[in-house]
Protein backbone atom coordinates (compact mmCIF):
# COMPACT_ATOMS: atom_id res chain seq x y z
CA UNK A 1 0.00 0.00 0.00
CA UNK A 2 2.61 2.66 1.22
CA UNK A 3 4.76 1.69 -1.99
CA UNK A 4 1.94 1.86 -4.57
CA UNK A 5 0.90 5.01 -2.71
CA UNK A 6 4.41 6.70 -3.34
CA UNK A 7 4.28 5.04 -7.08
CA UNK A 8 0.85 7.05 -7.76
CA UNK A 9 2.42 9.93 -6.37
CA UNK A 10 5.61 10.32 -8.50
CA UNK A 11 3.60 9.54 -11.60
CA UNK A 12 0.91 12.74 -10.57
CA UNK A 13 3.85 14.34 -10.11
CA UNK A 14 5.84 13.90 -13.60
CA UNK A 15 2.41 14.31 -15.44
CA UNK A 16 1.79 17.54 -13.20
CA UNK A 17 4.95 18.73 -14.17
CA UNK A 18 4.07 17.73 -17.91
CA UNK A 19 1.32 19.21 -18.60
CA UNK A 20 2.00 22.43 -16.69
CA UNK A 21 4.89 22.92 -19.10
CA UNK A 22 2.94 22.00 -22.28
CA UNK A 23 0.15 24.54 -21.37
CA UNK A 24 2.59 27.24 -19.22
CA UNK A 25 5.97 27.65 -20.88
CA UNK A 26 5.69 25.91 -24.72
CA UNK A 27 3.71 27.69 -26.62
CA UNK A 28 4.07 31.21 -26.99
CA UNK A 29 8.03 30.22 -26.07
CA UNK A 30 8.83 27.22 -27.85
CA UNK A 31 6.48 27.19 -30.71
CA UNK A 32 7.45 30.60 -32.36
CA UNK A 33 11.12 29.46 -31.50
CA UNK A 34 11.44 26.68 -33.35
CA UNK A 35 10.16 28.81 -36.15
CA UNK A 36 12.90 31.39 -35.59
CA UNK A 37 15.57 28.19 -35.50
CA UNK A 38 14.11 26.91 -38.90
CA UNK A 39 14.19 30.11 -40.51
CA UNK A 40 17.66 30.89 -39.48
CA UNK A 41 18.65 27.31 -40.67
CA UNK A 42 16.75 27.38 -44.29
CA UNK A 43 16.72 31.14 -44.98
CA UNK A 44 20.40 32.70 -43.39
CA UNK A 45 22.94 31.66 -45.97
CA UNK A 46 25.48 30.79 -43.91
CA UNK A 47 28.37 32.99 -46.07
CA UNK A 48 26.86 35.84 -44.54
CA UNK A 49 29.01 35.15 -41.22
CA UNK A 50 31.01 32.71 -41.82
CA UNK A 51 33.15 35.27 -44.46
CA UNK A 52 34.18 37.12 -41.72
CA UNK A 53 36.15 33.72 -40.07
CA UNK A 54 38.61 33.85 -42.59
CA UNK A 55 42.46 33.20 -41.76
CA UNK A 56 43.09 36.53 -42.56
CA UNK A 57 40.57 38.20 -40.95
CA UNK A 58 41.59 40.35 -38.08
CA UNK A 59 41.32 39.37 -34.54
CA UNK A 60 38.43 41.69 -33.44
CA UNK A 61 35.99 40.97 -35.92
CA UNK A 62 36.77 37.16 -36.20
CA UNK A 63 36.11 36.11 -32.84
CA UNK A 64 32.67 38.29 -32.51
CA UNK A 65 31.59 36.79 -35.68
CA UNK A 66 32.73 33.17 -34.53
CA UNK A 67 30.47 34.06 -32.01
CA UNK A 68 27.30 35.68 -33.56
CA UNK A 69 27.54 32.09 -35.73
CA UNK A 70 27.56 30.44 -32.39
CA UNK A 71 24.30 31.94 -31.79
CA UNK A 72 22.81 32.04 -34.88
CA UNK A 73 23.88 29.55 -37.50
CA UNK A 74 24.37 26.30 -35.59
CA UNK A 75 21.34 24.76 -33.70
CA UNK A 76 22.12 21.38 -35.02
CA UNK A 77 25.39 19.14 -35.10
CA UNK A 78 25.00 19.19 -39.10
CA UNK A 79 26.49 22.66 -39.17
CA UNK A 80 28.34 22.93 -35.45
CA UNK A 81 30.69 20.21 -36.56
CA UNK A 82 31.75 20.72 -39.80
CA UNK A 83 31.28 24.72 -39.23
CA UNK A 84 33.96 24.15 -36.34
CA UNK A 85 36.56 21.80 -37.99
CA UNK A 86 36.25 24.34 -40.90
CA UNK A 87 37.12 27.54 -39.17
CA UNK A 88 40.02 25.53 -37.08
CA UNK A 89 41.41 23.95 -39.86
CA UNK A 90 40.97 26.33 -43.04
CA UNK A 91 40.19 29.65 -41.10
CA UNK A 92 40.61 32.20 -37.93
CA UNK A 93 42.11 29.10 -36.15
CA UNK A 94 41.77 27.43 -32.96
CA UNK A 95 40.95 30.43 -30.88
CA UNK A 96 37.84 31.49 -32.71
CA UNK A 97 36.89 27.69 -34.04
CA UNK A 98 36.39 27.29 -29.64
CA UNK A 99 34.62 30.45 -29.41
CA UNK A 100 31.79 29.18 -32.26
CA UNK A 101 31.68 25.83 -30.11
CA UNK A 102 31.27 27.30 -26.73
CA UNK A 103 28.85 29.83 -27.96
CA UNK A 104 26.77 27.21 -29.71
CA UNK A 105 24.84 24.88 -27.20
CA UNK A 106 24.24 27.72 -24.67
CA UNK A 107 23.25 31.04 -26.78
CA UNK A 108 21.11 29.63 -29.65
CA UNK A 109 17.87 31.04 -30.01
CA UNK A 110 16.30 27.70 -28.88
CA UNK A 111 17.60 27.55 -25.34
CA UNK A 112 17.52 30.95 -24.45
CA UNK A 113 14.18 31.61 -25.28
CA UNK A 114 13.28 28.91 -23.53
CA UNK A 115 15.56 29.67 -20.40
CA UNK A 116 14.16 33.51 -20.66
CA UNK A 117 10.39 31.86 -20.49
CA UNK A 118 10.50 29.26 -17.90
CA UNK A 119 13.08 30.46 -15.69
CA UNK A 120 13.28 33.84 -16.24
CA UNK A 121 14.62 36.62 -18.45
CA UNK A 122 17.48 37.72 -16.17
CA UNK A 123 19.34 34.14 -16.07
CA UNK A 124 18.62 34.13 -19.94
CA UNK A 125 20.34 37.54 -20.48
CA UNK A 126 22.89 36.70 -17.95
CA UNK A 127 23.40 33.26 -20.10
CA UNK A 128 23.75 35.28 -23.61
CA UNK A 129 26.26 37.93 -21.77
CA UNK A 130 28.60 35.16 -20.07
CA UNK A 131 28.87 33.24 -22.73
CA UNK A 132 29.42 35.81 -25.18
CA UNK A 133 32.17 36.86 -23.08
CA UNK A 134 33.77 33.60 -21.70
CA UNK A 135 33.04 31.99 -25.18
CA UNK A 136 35.57 34.76 -26.53
CA UNK A 137 37.87 34.88 -23.61
CA UNK A 138 38.44 30.21 -23.52
CA UNK A 139 38.72 30.98 -27.28
CA UNK A 140 41.51 33.24 -27.01
CA UNK A 141 43.26 31.52 -24.19
CA UNK A 142 43.21 28.14 -25.98
CA UNK A 143 44.62 30.16 -28.93
CA UNK A 144 47.24 31.59 -26.69
CA UNK A 145 48.30 28.08 -25.00
CA UNK A 146 48.07 26.23 -28.45
CA UNK A 147 49.51 28.96 -31.01
CA UNK A 148 52.64 27.14 -32.21
CA UNK A 149 49.93 24.63 -34.38
CA UNK A 150 48.25 27.81 -35.25
CA UNK A 151 51.19 28.90 -37.27
CA UNK A 152 51.19 25.34 -38.88
CA UNK A 153 47.84 25.72 -40.34
CA UNK A 154 48.52 28.97 -42.41
CA UNK A 155 49.13 27.11 -45.63
CA UNK A 156 45.64 25.35 -45.54
CA UNK A 157 43.65 27.83 -45.84
CA UNK A 158 41.54 28.11 -48.90
CA UNK A 159 38.90 30.39 -50.45
CA UNK A 160 35.54 28.50 -48.74
CA UNK A 161 35.71 31.42 -46.19
CA UNK A 162 35.35 33.71 -49.32
CA UNK A 163 31.97 33.04 -50.51
CA UNK A 164 30.14 36.02 -49.84
CA UNK A 165 26.21 36.32 -49.48
CA UNK A 166 23.68 38.91 -48.43
CA UNK A 167 20.74 38.71 -46.34
CA UNK A 168 17.93 39.75 -48.06
CA UNK A 169 15.92 42.72 -46.64
CA UNK A 170 12.31 40.15 -47.15
CA UNK A 171 14.96 37.56 -44.88
CA UNK A 172 15.33 40.56 -42.33
CA UNK A 173 11.43 41.28 -41.74
CA UNK A 174 10.65 37.67 -41.84
CA UNK A 175 12.97 36.65 -39.41
CA UNK A 176 12.39 39.82 -36.86
CA UNK A 177 8.25 39.08 -37.18
CA UNK A 178 9.23 35.44 -36.10
CA UNK A 179 10.97 36.82 -33.13
CA UNK A 180 8.14 39.48 -32.34
CA UNK A 181 5.90 36.77 -31.81
CA UNK A 182 8.27 35.17 -29.52
CA UNK A 183 8.97 38.39 -27.67
CA UNK A 184 5.20 39.67 -27.87
CA UNK A 185 3.67 36.34 -26.33
CA UNK A 186 6.58 36.18 -23.21
CA UNK A 187 7.73 39.75 -22.49
CA UNK A 188 5.56 40.98 -19.19
CA UNK A 189 4.99 44.56 -19.90
CA UNK A 190 1.64 46.67 -19.47
CA UNK A 191 1.10 47.67 -22.71
CA UNK A 192 1.12 43.67 -23.94
CA UNK A 193 -0.32 42.55 -20.21
CA UNK A 194 -3.07 44.89 -20.61
CA UNK A 195 -6.62 43.48 -21.17
CA UNK A 196 -8.03 45.59 -24.18
CA UNK A 197 -11.70 43.96 -24.51
CA UNK A 198 -13.78 41.20 -23.10
CA UNK A 199 -15.72 38.30 -24.68
CA UNK A 200 -18.11 36.47 -22.84
CA UNK A 201 -18.54 33.06 -23.99
CA UNK A 202 -21.64 31.24 -22.87
CA UNK A 203 -19.88 27.90 -21.99
CA UNK A 204 -20.99 26.75 -18.27
CA UNK A 205 -18.75 23.74 -16.39
CA UNK A 206 -15.65 25.45 -17.36
CA UNK A 207 -15.08 26.60 -14.21
CA UNK A 208 -16.10 23.02 -12.69
CA UNK A 209 -13.55 21.40 -15.47
CA UNK A 210 -11.20 23.71 -13.79
CA UNK A 211 -11.81 22.60 -10.46
CA UNK A 212 -11.85 18.89 -11.08
CA UNK A 213 -8.10 19.69 -13.21
CA UNK A 214 -6.68 21.16 -9.68
CA UNK A 215 -8.24 18.20 -8.11
CA UNK A 216 -6.57 15.96 -10.14
CA UNK A 217 -3.51 17.19 -10.73
CA UNK A 218 -2.79 18.64 -7.33
CA UNK A 219 -0.09 21.27 -6.95
CA UNK A 220 1.98 23.08 -4.16
CA UNK A 221 2.62 27.18 -5.15
CA UNK A 222 4.71 27.42 -2.33
CA UNK A 223 6.80 24.55 -3.61
CA UNK A 224 7.34 26.17 -7.19
CA UNK A 225 4.85 23.66 -8.78
CA UNK A 226 1.96 24.77 -11.19
CA UNK A 227 -1.45 24.06 -11.63
CA UNK A 228 -3.09 23.23 -14.83
CA UNK A 229 -6.08 25.53 -15.65
CA UNK A 230 -8.96 24.60 -18.33
CA UNK A 231 -6.69 26.55 -20.63
CA UNK A 232 -3.66 24.89 -20.26
CA UNK A 233 -5.98 21.91 -21.47
CA UNK A 234 -7.32 23.84 -24.63
CA UNK A 235 -4.15 24.38 -25.60
CA UNK A 236 -2.60 20.77 -24.66
CA UNK A 237 -5.10 19.36 -26.68
CA UNK A 238 -4.51 22.14 -29.67
CA UNK A 239 -1.14 21.02 -29.28
CA UNK A 240 -1.01 17.18 -29.80
CA UNK A 241 -3.57 17.47 -33.07
CA UNK A 242 -0.63 20.11 -34.50
CA UNK A 243 1.45 17.38 -33.81
CA UNK A 244 -0.48 14.83 -36.04
CA UNK A 245 -1.34 17.40 -38.74
CA UNK A 246 2.37 18.34 -38.99
CA UNK A 247 3.55 14.72 -38.71
CA UNK A 248 1.59 14.45 -41.98
CA UNK A 249 1.66 17.86 -43.60
CA UNK A 250 5.32 18.82 -43.06
CA UNK A 251 7.55 15.24 -42.95
CA UNK A 252 8.05 15.66 -46.96
CA UNK A 253 6.57 19.48 -46.95
CA UNK A 254 10.38 20.07 -48.69
CA UNK A 255 9.12 18.28 -51.93
CA UNK A 256 5.67 20.25 -52.30
CA UNK A 257 2.98 21.64 -49.82
CA UNK A 258 0.02 18.82 -48.82
CA UNK A 259 -3.84 19.36 -47.41
CA UNK A 260 -2.28 18.62 -44.27
CA UNK A 261 0.29 21.33 -44.23
CA UNK A 262 -2.36 23.94 -44.68
CA UNK A 263 -4.46 22.43 -41.50
CA UNK A 264 -1.35 21.88 -39.61
CA UNK A 265 -0.51 25.14 -40.08
CA UNK A 266 -3.36 26.81 -39.43
CA UNK A 267 -3.86 25.06 -36.01
CA UNK A 268 -0.47 26.55 -35.12
CA UNK A 269 -1.64 30.08 -35.78
CA UNK A 270 -4.92 29.14 -33.59
CA UNK A 271 -2.81 27.35 -30.81
CA UNK A 272 -0.22 30.64 -30.23
CA UNK A 273 -3.91 32.88 -30.15
CA UNK A 274 -5.82 30.97 -27.67
CA UNK A 275 -2.43 31.05 -25.19
CA UNK A 276 -2.46 34.80 -26.05
CA UNK A 277 -5.84 35.55 -24.70
CA UNK A 278 -6.59 35.26 -20.88
CA UNK A 279 -8.89 33.33 -19.82
CA UNK A 280 -11.05 33.19 -16.67
CA UNK A 281 -13.82 30.51 -16.05
CA UNK A 282 -17.43 31.18 -13.60
CA UNK A 283 -20.07 30.01 -12.82
CA UNK A 284 -22.23 31.61 -16.03
CA UNK A 285 -19.92 31.20 -18.99
CA UNK A 286 -15.96 31.92 -19.97
CA UNK A 287 -14.75 35.20 -19.83
CA UNK A 288 -12.45 35.80 -22.42
CA UNK A 289 -9.81 38.77 -22.01
CA UNK A 290 -8.23 40.37 -25.45
CA UNK A 291 -4.89 41.38 -24.37
CA UNK A 292 -2.31 43.57 -25.97
CA UNK A 293 -0.40 40.29 -26.51
CA UNK A 294 -2.79 38.66 -29.14
CA UNK A 295 -2.90 41.82 -30.83
CA UNK A 296 0.70 41.90 -30.84
CA UNK A 297 0.88 38.19 -32.23
CA UNK A 298 -2.07 38.87 -34.45
CA UNK A 299 -0.09 41.87 -36.15
CA UNK A 300 2.84 39.26 -36.66
CA UNK A 301 1.52 36.68 -37.82
CA UNK A 302 -0.38 39.13 -40.59
CA UNK A 303 3.34 39.97 -41.58
CA UNK A 304 4.41 36.83 -41.73
CA UNK A 305 1.81 35.29 -44.05
CA UNK A 306 2.14 38.28 -46.33
CA UNK A 307 5.94 37.97 -46.80
CA UNK A 308 5.72 34.08 -46.93
CA UNK A 309 3.12 34.47 -49.96
CA UNK A 310 4.20 37.17 -51.49
CA UNK A 311 7.86 37.53 -51.10
CA UNK A 312 9.42 34.21 -50.92
CA UNK A 313 10.10 31.49 -53.70
CA UNK A 314 7.63 28.37 -52.09
CA UNK A 315 10.27 26.50 -52.14
CA UNK A 316 12.16 28.61 -49.60
CA UNK A 317 9.52 28.13 -47.67
CA UNK A 318 8.83 24.56 -47.75
CA UNK A 319 12.49 24.32 -46.85
CA UNK A 320 11.71 27.00 -43.89
CA UNK A 321 8.84 24.83 -42.64
CA UNK A 322 10.92 21.64 -43.03
CA UNK A 323 13.66 22.71 -40.86
CA UNK A 324 11.49 23.59 -38.38
CA UNK A 325 9.71 20.48 -37.92
CA UNK A 326 12.60 19.08 -38.17
CA UNK A 327 13.73 20.74 -35.11
CA UNK A 328 10.64 19.56 -32.88
CA UNK A 329 10.71 16.37 -34.59
CA UNK A 330 14.48 16.05 -33.11
CA UNK A 331 14.08 17.79 -29.78
CA UNK A 332 10.46 17.57 -28.32
CA UNK A 333 10.26 13.99 -27.58
CA UNK A 334 13.35 14.23 -25.38
CA UNK A 335 12.23 17.45 -23.86
CA UNK A 336 8.69 15.66 -22.70
CA UNK A 337 10.00 12.83 -21.48
CA UNK A 338 12.62 14.62 -19.54
CA UNK A 339 10.22 17.22 -17.82
CA UNK A 340 8.01 14.08 -17.12
CA UNK A 341 11.28 12.93 -15.11
CA UNK A 342 11.98 16.30 -13.91
CA UNK A 343 8.50 15.87 -11.93
CA UNK A 344 9.27 12.63 -10.49
CA UNK A 345 12.31 13.45 -9.23
CA UNK A 346 10.97 16.83 -7.93
CA UNK A 347 8.66 14.42 -5.39
CA UNK A 348 12.15 12.60 -4.23
CA UNK A 349 14.52 15.50 -3.75
CA UNK A 350 14.19 17.11 0.04
CA UNK A 351 14.63 20.69 -0.42
CA UNK A 352 17.21 20.63 2.52
CA UNK A 353 19.69 18.84 0.25
CA UNK A 354 20.09 21.33 -2.27
CA UNK A 355 19.61 24.32 0.23
CA UNK A 356 22.85 22.86 2.24
CA UNK A 357 24.37 22.45 -0.48
CA UNK A 358 23.52 25.58 -3.16
CA UNK A 359 21.54 27.49 -1.08
CA UNK A 360 24.15 30.33 -1.32
CA UNK A 361 26.17 31.67 -3.66
CA UNK A 362 29.60 30.09 -2.48
CA UNK A 363 32.31 28.42 -4.06
CA UNK A 364 30.89 24.83 -2.87
CA UNK A 365 27.98 25.61 -4.31
CA UNK A 366 29.09 26.75 -7.85
CA UNK A 367 31.11 23.84 -7.84
CA UNK A 368 28.65 21.93 -7.10
CA UNK A 369 26.61 23.39 -9.58
CA UNK A 370 29.43 22.94 -12.90
CA UNK A 371 30.48 19.02 -11.33
CA UNK A 372 26.88 18.27 -12.06
CA UNK A 373 26.89 19.49 -14.96
CA UNK A 374 30.15 18.06 -16.64
CA UNK A 375 28.92 14.71 -15.30
CA UNK A 376 25.34 14.67 -16.00
CA UNK A 377 24.13 14.73 -19.46
CA UNK A 378 20.73 15.44 -20.63
CA UNK A 379 19.45 16.24 -23.96
CA UNK A 380 19.13 19.64 -25.84
CA UNK A 381 16.85 22.18 -23.89
CA UNK A 382 16.00 19.46 -20.38
CA UNK A 383 18.56 21.13 -18.75
CA UNK A 384 16.32 24.13 -18.72
CA UNK A 385 13.50 21.92 -16.20
CA UNK A 386 16.17 20.31 -14.18
CA UNK A 387 17.76 23.92 -13.76
CA UNK A 388 13.99 25.20 -12.99
CA UNK A 389 13.51 22.65 -10.69
CA UNK A 390 16.63 23.00 -8.57
CA UNK A 391 15.79 26.69 -8.27
CA UNK A 392 12.16 25.99 -6.56
CA UNK A 393 13.92 23.61 -4.74
CA UNK A 394 15.76 26.58 -3.10
CA UNK A 395 18.99 27.04 -5.47
CA UNK A 396 21.05 30.10 -5.54
CA UNK A 397 20.22 32.05 -8.81
CA UNK A 398 24.80 32.18 -8.74
CA UNK A 399 24.91 27.98 -8.81
CA UNK A 400 22.00 27.52 -10.76
CA UNK A 401 23.81 29.79 -13.67
CA UNK A 402 26.95 28.19 -12.95
CA UNK A 403 24.98 24.67 -13.80
CA UNK A 404 23.64 26.11 -16.45
CA UNK A 405 26.87 26.94 -18.02
CA UNK A 406 28.56 23.64 -17.70
CA UNK A 407 25.43 21.72 -19.06
CA UNK A 408 25.15 22.17 -22.47
CA UNK A 409 28.82 23.03 -23.62
CA UNK A 410 30.51 19.39 -22.06
CA UNK A 411 28.75 16.01 -22.60
CA UNK A 412 30.63 13.01 -23.43
CA UNK A 413 29.76 13.20 -27.08
CA UNK A 414 30.76 16.90 -27.57
CA UNK A 415 34.00 15.98 -25.86
CA UNK A 416 34.86 12.92 -27.96
CA UNK A 417 33.46 14.69 -31.35
CA UNK A 418 35.73 17.39 -30.16
CA UNK A 419 39.20 15.03 -29.41
CA UNK A 420 38.58 13.64 -32.86
CA UNK A 421 39.02 17.08 -34.62
CA UNK A 422 41.44 19.05 -32.30
CA UNK A 423 43.54 16.23 -30.32
CA UNK A 424 42.55 14.87 -26.88
CA UNK A 425 45.18 16.96 -25.27
CA UNK A 426 43.43 20.15 -26.37
CA UNK A 427 39.99 18.94 -25.89
CA UNK A 428 41.19 18.19 -22.29
CA UNK A 429 42.62 21.65 -21.64
CA UNK A 430 39.04 23.10 -23.25
CA UNK A 431 37.09 21.24 -20.59
CA UNK A 432 39.06 22.02 -17.69
CA UNK A 433 38.59 26.09 -19.21
CA UNK A 434 34.98 25.37 -19.48
CA UNK A 435 34.69 24.18 -16.35
CA UNK A 436 36.60 26.94 -14.36
CA UNK A 437 34.50 29.71 -16.56
CA UNK A 438 31.53 28.16 -15.54
CA UNK A 439 32.31 28.18 -12.24
CA UNK A 440 33.24 32.12 -12.58
CA UNK A 441 29.99 32.78 -14.49
CA UNK A 442 28.34 31.40 -11.44
CA UNK A 443 29.69 33.77 -8.29
CA UNK A 444 29.72 36.72 -10.47
CA UNK A 445 26.38 36.23 -11.65
CA UNK A 446 25.28 35.04 -7.73
CA UNK A 447 27.42 38.25 -6.48
CA UNK A 448 25.03 40.34 -8.76
CA UNK A 449 21.84 39.26 -7.45
CA UNK A 450 23.27 39.26 -3.76
CA UNK A 451 23.71 43.48 -4.76
CA UNK A 452 27.55 43.50 -5.90
CA UNK A 453 27.00 46.73 -8.23
CA UNK A 454 26.85 45.96 -12.09
CA UNK A 455 29.47 48.48 -13.09
CA UNK A 456 32.14 46.22 -10.81
CA UNK A 457 31.06 43.31 -12.49
CA UNK A 458 31.67 44.66 -15.76
CA UNK A 459 34.98 45.95 -14.82
CA UNK A 460 35.64 42.59 -13.84
CA UNK A 461 34.85 41.12 -17.08
CA UNK A 462 36.32 43.96 -18.95
CA UNK A 463 39.65 43.85 -16.74
CA UNK A 464 39.93 39.39 -17.51
CA UNK A 465 38.99 39.78 -21.13
CA UNK A 466 41.90 42.92 -21.82
CA UNK A 467 44.73 40.76 -19.85
CA UNK A 468 43.88 37.87 -22.32
CA UNK A 469 43.98 40.19 -25.41
CA UNK A 470 46.73 41.54 -23.96
CA UNK A 471 48.87 38.30 -23.23
CA UNK A 472 47.64 37.11 -27.04
CA UNK A 473 49.14 40.19 -28.68
CA UNK A 474 52.35 40.04 -26.67
CA UNK A 475 52.41 35.87 -27.60
CA UNK A 476 52.02 36.64 -30.96
CA UNK A 477 54.57 38.97 -31.13
CA UNK A 478 57.20 37.41 -29.50
CA UNK A 479 56.13 34.02 -31.63
CA UNK A 480 56.23 36.18 -34.75
CA UNK A 481 60.20 37.97 -33.82
CA UNK A 482 61.07 34.04 -32.47
CA UNK A 483 60.23 32.54 -36.34
CA UNK A 484 61.99 36.05 -38.31
CA UNK A 485 65.19 35.25 -36.13
CA UNK A 486 64.64 31.58 -36.60
CA UNK A 487 64.90 32.25 -40.58
CA UNK A 488 67.52 35.15 -40.27
CA UNK A 489 69.39 32.82 -39.02
CA UNK A 490 69.09 29.46 -40.84
CA UNK A 491 69.75 31.78 -44.55
CA UNK B 1 28.56 7.97 -61.58
CA UNK B 2 29.94 7.89 -57.98
CA UNK B 3 27.48 9.98 -55.96
CA UNK B 4 28.90 11.21 -52.34
CA UNK B 5 26.96 11.89 -49.35
CA UNK B 6 28.65 13.97 -46.91
CA UNK B 7 27.37 13.87 -43.31
CA UNK B 8 27.89 13.00 -39.71
CA UNK B 9 24.75 11.23 -39.71
CA UNK B 10 21.89 14.24 -39.21
CA UNK B 11 18.63 13.74 -40.26
CA UNK B 12 19.06 16.12 -43.07
CA UNK B 13 21.96 13.82 -44.69
CA UNK B 14 19.44 10.68 -44.51
CA UNK B 15 17.05 13.13 -46.59
CA UNK B 16 19.39 13.99 -48.90
CA UNK B 17 20.59 10.81 -49.37
CA UNK B 18 16.43 9.46 -49.91
CA UNK B 19 16.37 12.33 -52.43
CA UNK B 20 19.37 11.62 -54.33
CA UNK B 21 18.55 8.01 -55.39
CA UNK B 22 14.81 9.47 -56.27
CA UNK B 23 16.73 11.29 -58.49
CA UNK B 24 18.95 8.67 -59.84
CA UNK B 25 16.02 6.81 -60.33
CA UNK B 26 14.25 9.13 -62.29
CA UNK B 27 17.56 9.91 -64.40
CA UNK B 28 18.22 6.21 -64.81
CA UNK B 29 21.65 6.54 -64.22
CA UNK B 30 23.77 3.75 -63.01
CA UNK B 31 25.22 5.34 -59.84
CA UNK B 32 27.21 4.36 -56.57
CA UNK B 33 26.49 5.31 -53.56
CA UNK B 34 28.73 6.28 -51.19
CA UNK B 35 28.29 7.91 -47.38
CA UNK B 36 30.83 9.67 -46.22
CA UNK B 37 30.65 10.20 -42.19
CA UNK B 38 33.83 10.64 -40.63
CA UNK B 39 34.82 14.75 -39.86
CA UNK B 40 38.36 14.37 -41.43
CA UNK B 41 37.20 13.09 -44.47
CA UNK B 42 34.39 15.76 -45.04
CA UNK B 43 37.04 17.84 -44.57
CA UNK B 44 38.76 17.28 -47.06
CA UNK B 45 36.05 18.58 -49.17
CA UNK B 46 36.15 22.70 -49.98
CA UNK B 47 32.69 22.47 -47.43
CA UNK B 48 31.53 24.58 -44.28
CA UNK B 49 28.24 22.85 -43.90
CA UNK B 50 26.90 19.08 -43.96
CA UNK B 51 24.67 17.45 -45.79
CA UNK B 52 27.22 18.44 -48.98
CA UNK B 53 26.23 16.37 -51.97
CA UNK B 54 29.17 15.38 -54.07
CA UNK B 55 28.53 13.97 -57.73
CA UNK B 56 32.06 12.24 -59.80
CA UNK B 57 34.36 14.06 -57.09
CA UNK B 58 32.19 17.50 -57.83
CA UNK B 59 30.73 19.67 -55.00
CA UNK B 60 27.29 19.80 -55.83
CA UNK B 61 25.98 21.46 -52.76
CA UNK B 62 26.85 22.16 -49.20
CA UNK B 63 24.76 23.08 -45.99
CA UNK B 64 21.12 23.20 -47.58
CA UNK B 65 18.82 20.01 -49.14
CA UNK B 66 18.88 20.82 -53.02
CA UNK B 67 15.23 20.18 -54.61
CA UNK B 68 14.96 17.10 -56.78
CA UNK B 69 14.94 18.63 -59.66
CA UNK B 70 18.17 20.69 -59.13
CA UNK B 71 19.58 17.05 -58.54
CA UNK B 72 18.48 15.37 -61.32
CA UNK B 73 19.44 18.29 -63.65
CA UNK B 74 23.18 17.96 -62.10
CA UNK B 75 23.03 13.85 -62.42
CA UNK B 76 22.18 14.17 -66.73
CA UNK B 77 24.68 17.36 -67.08
CA UNK B 78 27.23 15.07 -65.86
CA UNK B 79 25.85 11.74 -67.61
CA UNK B 80 25.97 13.51 -70.71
Amino acid sequence: MELSNLALRLFQGGLGNLAAYLAAHVLLCLVPAFFVAGGLAALVPKEAVTRFLGRNTPRYISYPAAAAAGSLLAVCSCTIVPLFAGIYKKGAGLGPAITFLFIAPAANILALAYTGVAIGGDIALARIVLSWTFGIGIGMIMALIFRRDDVTHDEDTNDVFAMQAKVPARTWVFMLALVAILVFGTLKVGLLTNTYARLTLPIAGVDRFQAALYRLLPFDASKGEEGVSAQGVVMIVLLALTGISAWLGLDKVDQGFNRWTGLSLGLVVLTLLVAAVGMVPHADGLDVFLTGKLFGVMLALGVIAYLAKRSFDPFEIQQWLWESWRFVKQIFPLLVVGVFFVGVLRQIIRPEWIESLAGHNTLLGNMAGVVFGVFMYFPTLVEVPIANMFLSLGMHRGPLLAYLMSDPELSLQSILILSTIIGRFKAWTYVGWVALFSLLSGLLYGAWVDGTSLLLIILYLVGLLGVLAFGLTWAERRSRRAIVAGQTRTS
Amino acid sequence: MQVKILGIGCPKCKRLEELAREAARETGVEATFVKVTDVPSIMAYPILGTPALVINEQVKSAGRIPQKAEIVAWMKELEG
